[in-house]
């Protein structure tokens, strides 16, 4: 069954029923949001479980447009995007139910939410370069302006700015590169299996690899806030409302990463050998230093933000190993990462919403005060800094397993400090300070999370728990795809490198 | 038998996850729950070895679940049984369910008494975790979990915020130990190619390097409190006191001691044996040093455990020779003193940290010895097995502890003689702070209101108190040795020299004399040698400064400089360019014959 279809349609079409629904009848607008992100979520459930990992393509919708050119609609699923799909939906669907925060011009910011989520799984269900695009900007466009219109702090506008011009900066550079690989290919289509094929038979030439690898990596770096392009991600998700912090952190951001893994690695292999050391370093920067300045943050969402974009140092390094363990690694990460970014927000979200400031100096003690949503904070933050049985953890080791194989040791070892130490701090002071203590004084008014929100915690937490003990069930669907992608890009040996065996 | 042993890994589990999902609102069931799990385990256990069921060399119960499965990197989640794990099982759950019950009457007007059996049910299935671990990768997972669960127990009184930040500190000093311990992993993983046990120990004919045999033994250099990570254990005493017994007494941190007994094989041979001998010696001197000074009745004990984990880390890194028909426990002189110490200290420590517990309780949450006195009358049961206990810890010939640490000094005294020389000195130090703490608490006169009125606690703490002190006693049977006269010798001059001296100072004395007549000495030892405001210091100068810095980096040079700047540089360039647009005709005229000369100049030249 062409589970992919209904998965990006039905929000479209649950966008439209919005558009006709008058703006007052909030309820039903909201019931018809929720119902769809639901049934789009219940969707890729089955469709994740159905999906038999030795498949190949399978859920596959396939349209030509333009003939000519090579156009396609052309939807498909994968062992790397099914897992990314199912996140994405189950993440949409929790963001639906935080949405509840937005008060004003309701009907218009349903609308953009459910054209963001068509737009997010779109672009990771499109096997069509064109389309993968496309999709990304039809997310990206309704980003900006819900954090314009209905953001909040006073940096509001600023933040807006910034995100704006970065991303567009970054989705043109990518957009330069993916142009580049469509016409060096010579391939005559835009798909991406056939470009695969393509660049199997006949690589592109070396000096347009040198200059496609390079366009791809930092526009796709800059979509994934790759240091030093990182500071637009704390301030933006701090202005944006709930629910589009929790998609774009969660899920729309790892369009870059998809992309690296997707088309940058298999297209200029070659190209990439002179970057990845590069990207390994820029990797450990986002690690290490958004790590240190994590840990200065007063403000709960500047902490948040700042430790997600050092989490994607993470997904950078596993790529930039360049072998099976790293690349199943990052996908790993990417989508643990996408659930989790979603939950921490989702409670920032939730906090904000109690008492207009996330001010963490002047918090405590609200472990007591909500035991649910307290709760669910002391998970995610404890999944943050990497603990077995979060799904995190699973990802995280792969990649630590991956670089050092990968010759990157010095930068393992700086990492794993990173990691642990680094990470575990900020994760430890944060719980320290909002939930552990005496009560702050200004929290006697807030109340627990309502059932609807407590519901889409609990979804994720159930994900990032169901995942961590089970890394295998998203390994098992991710391994042998990357591992054509692996061949593709090392022909000489897709198995990691034994390191010599050292003696005393 | 292969249910059995999946069922004794996976009930304490069962128990926690049940707690969580919904029986926490009652409180009998959950007590109930976390009760039976942790019994049900126990008795497994104890069939289980009473069986002598053993699995096919290799081969741990099936089924074998794969945790992750790619090209290269392999790890099950797997059970491995032997000797030594069967050992180390039957410890944590004996003693665990004796500790479970002891709660019951401990816990019994918190308001979160549910939470807290479920995370002892937590804290059981992590800890069984790393006893039954058959790999490197699926040891770290639990190793991380124990220690997350020993931070939720340290922390569980988290409003106040000493407990907080006590449960924090304990996290974090492990998490540095941890970081060595997962380096460690990747070096094996890389030079062998896998992380599971029984592989490398096929492949044992490589020998591994001493830096990774080193950063293996930082994971037991955090868990196990050695120096100079022993920081937090100390701290880790604002748990509740039966956590204290348990975790931070006989099991947690005696995980580090286990993991190095289980690959033993892997560090056998290179530097990093001589390192784990003198860490474990140094450890052992220096917080029997700093247990003289203590005045907090459960400090003195976290300091005295410290010590004692630094005896078991001393003689597994002194090594020793392998003889499988001399011992039973492990092949190797030194894991086996290590293991053996272990199992009876396990017992006798809890038994001391519960019969802490019962003073506690009995004197309202009153910890400084010196404002108790004269328990001997009031609390009887408590009285007595308190000594059994002291008396094991102390090494007083036929008492467990004795045999256990005639083990450790016959290895100590083969090996290496200034590491004899030391443990001898910590066996003097220690019988001499355990009889300040007995004289100064359980005799003489009450020095307190509380310590007046108090009376004996219920059966159900007392209960587990009596059980546990018949292992305490006969528990050093089991592994027996005939001593070497020699070090008979010292044993008993140190038992006895240390008991005199102490009995001199503190017989009927109403405050500490020691501060008066040591002078520096004893201020640095009350002040633990000032490890706590060195990393004090440590964390404020220098990681907080690296955290401004990168801030202000981010903040003004990247957020700042870079990326205003180029705002700042594309506006201005539009603001020069408008000055040209003045939309004054003649302007435009000039610029235009201007620009026509300059054209004309260049082409004609």
């Amino acid at each position: 069954m062409d589970y992919l279809f209904f998965i990006v349609m039905l929000p479209l079409l649950a966008g439209l029923v919005v558009g006709v629904i008058p703006g007052d009848r909030i309820g039903a607008i909201r019931g018809v949001t929720l119902g769809a992100s639901w049934l789009t979520a219940l969707l890729s459930l089955i469709a994740f479980c159905s999906f038999d990992p030795n498949g190949g393509l399978q859920f596959v919708t396939e349209w030509t447009w333009v003939e000519s050119l090579g156009l396609k609609f052309y939807l498909a699923a994968d062992g790397i995007n099914i897992g990314i799909i199912f996140m994405g939906a189950v993440v949409a669907f929790a963001a639906v139910c935080c949405a509840g925060d937005v008060t004003h011009r309701i009907k218009e910011f349903y609308f953009l939410l459910n054209l963001m989520i068509c737009g997010i799984l779109g672009a990771f269900a499109s096997m069509d370069l064109f389309f993968f695009y496309f999709f990304h900007e039809l997310a990206l466009v309704p980003t900006f302006i819900m954090i314009g219109v209905w953001g909040r702090g006073q940096n509001r506008n600023y933040a807006t700015y910034k995100i704006t011009l970065y991303l567009s900066f970054g989705a043109l550079l990518a957009l330069i590169g993916l142009i580049g690989v469509y016409v060096q290919t010579g391939a005559e289509s835009f798909s991406i299996p056939d470009l695969m094929k393509a660049v199997e038979e006949k690589p592109i030439t070396e000096s347009a690899q040198q200059w496609i690898f390079p366009l791809l990596m930092f526009g796709f770096g800059i979509l994934v806030s790759l240091w030093p392009f990182h500071t637009w991600a704390p301030l933006g998700y701090g202005a944006a409302p709930t629910a589009t912090a929790m998609l774009h952190a969660g899920v729309l951001k790892k369009f870059g990463l998809y992309g690296l893994i997707r088309v940058a690695i298999p297209m200029a292999p070659v190209g990439a050998q002179g970057w990845l050391e590069v990207m390994a370093w820029l990797a450990l920067a986002n690690l290490l230093f958004c790590g240190l300045v994590a840990v200065r943050q007063k403000d709960l969402n500047l902490l948040i933000g700042n430790s997600s974009v050092a989490h994607m140092g993470f997904i950078f390094l596993g790529i930039a190993s360049l072998n099976v363990i790293g690349l199943t690694g990052a996908v790993l990460v990417m989508i643990a990462h996408g659930l989790l970014a979603a939950l921490a927000f989702g409670l920032s979200g939730h906090l904000y919403q109690q008492h207009r400031s996330l001010d963490m100096t002047r918090m405590g003690g609200l472990l007591r005060k909500m035991p649910l949503a307290g709760t669910a904070l002391l998970m995610a933050m404890m999944a943050g800094c990497g603990l077995p049985g979060f799904a995190n953890f699973a990802g995280e080791i792969t990649i630590f397993f991956a670089a050092w194989s990968a010759g990157f040791q010095t930068i393992t070892v700086i990492a794993a400090w990173s990691a642990l130490v680094i990470g575990g701090l900020y994760m430890l002071r944060a719980i320290r300070n909002i939930l552990h203590g005496p009560q702050g004084d200004d929290w006697d008014n807030a109340s627990d999370a309502k059932p609807l929100v407590a519901t889409a915690f609990g979804l994720l937490l159930a994900m990032l728990l169901v995942f961590g003990f089970a890394p295998n069930l998203l390994t098992k669907r991710i391994n042998g795809e990357v591992e054509k992608i692996v061949r593709l890009a090392k022909p000489e040996g897709a198995a990691p490198e034994k390191v010599e065996v050292v003696r005393r | 038998m292969e249910l059995a042993a999946w069922l004794i890994f996976l009930l304490p589990l069962i128990s926690a996850v049940t707690i969580g999902i919904g029986a926490f609102r009652s409180k009998p069931i959950s007590a109930g729950i976390s009760i039976a799990a942790v019994v049900g385990s126990f008795i497994l256990t104890f069939v289980m070895v009473a069986n002598g069921s053993e699995f096919p060399d290799g081969q741990g119960p099936s089924p074998k679940v794969s945790w992750l499965r790619l090209d290269g990197l392999s790890v099950d989640i797997g059970l491995k049984i032997d000797g030594l794990s069967k050992l180390m099982l039957c410890v944590v759950t004996g003693v665990g369910s004796l500790i479970h019950i002891f709660s019951l009457g401990y816990m019994k007007e918190d308001r979160d008494f549910s939470r807290y059996f479920a995370f002892l049910s937590l804290f059981i299935f992590s800890m069984l975790g790393i006893v039954l671990a058959d790999n490197f990768v699926m040891m770290f997972i639990f190793w991380e979990l124990v220690g997350v669960s020993s931070y939720l127990l340290i922390g569980f009184w988290f409003d106040k915020p000493s407990a907080a930040d006590a449960a924090k500190k304990a996290f974090m000093t492990n998490r540095v130990g941890d970081f060595g311990f997962l380096l460690g992993i990747l070096m094996v993983w890389a030079a062998f190619g896998s992380v599971s046990f029984d592989v490398l120990e096929k492949e044992k004919a490589t020998v591994l390097c001493g830096l990774a045999g080193f950063l293996i033994f930082c994971g037991a250099i955090g868990k196990s409190a050695q120096a100079p990570l022993h920081v937090w254990l100390p701290d880790a005493m604002e748990g509740p006191t039966p956590v204290s017994a348990l975790i931070h007494a006989a099991t947690m941190v005696a995980a580090g001691v286990y993991m190095l007994c289980r690959v033993f094989f892997l560090i056998e041979g290179t530097w990093a044996m001589e390192a784990i001998a003198w860490i474990g010696g140094i450890t052992s001197l220096m917080a029997a040093l700093m247990a003289v000074q203590q005045d907090d009745i459960k400090r003195i004990l976290a300091y005295s455990t410290l010590s004692q984990l630094g005896y078991m880390v001393m003689v597994v890194g002194l090594g020793g020779e392998t003889n499988s028909d001399y011992y039973k426990i492990t092949n190797v002189a030194g894991t086996d003193a290590a293991m053996f110490h272990l199992t009876t200290h396990a017992f006798f420590k809890a038994m001391l940290f519960l019969g802490a517990g019962s003073v506690i309780y009995a004197c309202h949450h009153e910890q400084d010895i010196w404002k108790m006195g004269g328990l001997r009358r009031r609390m009887p049961r408590t009285y007595w097995t308190f000594l059994i206990g002291t008396l094991a810890l102390c090494g007083v010939p036929l008492f467990s502890g004795f045999f256990s640490k005639e083990a450790i000094l016959t290895v100590a005294y083969k090996e290496s003689m200034p590491l004899f020389l030391i443990a001898v000195a910590v066996a003097v130090l220690t019988t001499f702070y355990m009889t300040r703490l007995f004289l100064v608490a359980f005799c003489g006169e009450p020095r307190s209101k509380h310590a007046e009125h108090a009376k004996e606690s219920p059966v159900v703490m007392t209960l587990p108190l009596l059980i546990l002190a018949v292992p305490s006693v006969v528990a050093g049977y089991f592994n027996m040795h005939a001593p070497d006269p020699l070090i008979l010798f010292a044993s008993l001059i140190a038992v006895v020299f240390g008991a005199l001296l102490a009995n001199s100072i503190y017989r009927n004395a109403t405050d500490d004399p020691l501060p008066v007549r040591l002078g520096f000495i004893a201020r640095a030892m009350k002040a633990r040698f000032w490890f706590d405001e060195i990393y004090q210091w440590f964390i404020d100068k220098v990681q907080e400064r690296l955290a401004k810095l990168a801030d202000i980096i981010d903040r003004w040079i990247i957020a700042g400089l870079l990326v205003r700047g180029a705002h700042g540089s594309t506006e201005f360039a539009g603001r020069v360019l408008r000055l040209a647009q003045t939309g004054n005709l003649q302007t435009y005229a000039f610029w235009f014959a201007a620009g026509l000369a300059a054209v004309l100049v260049f082409a004609l030249s």
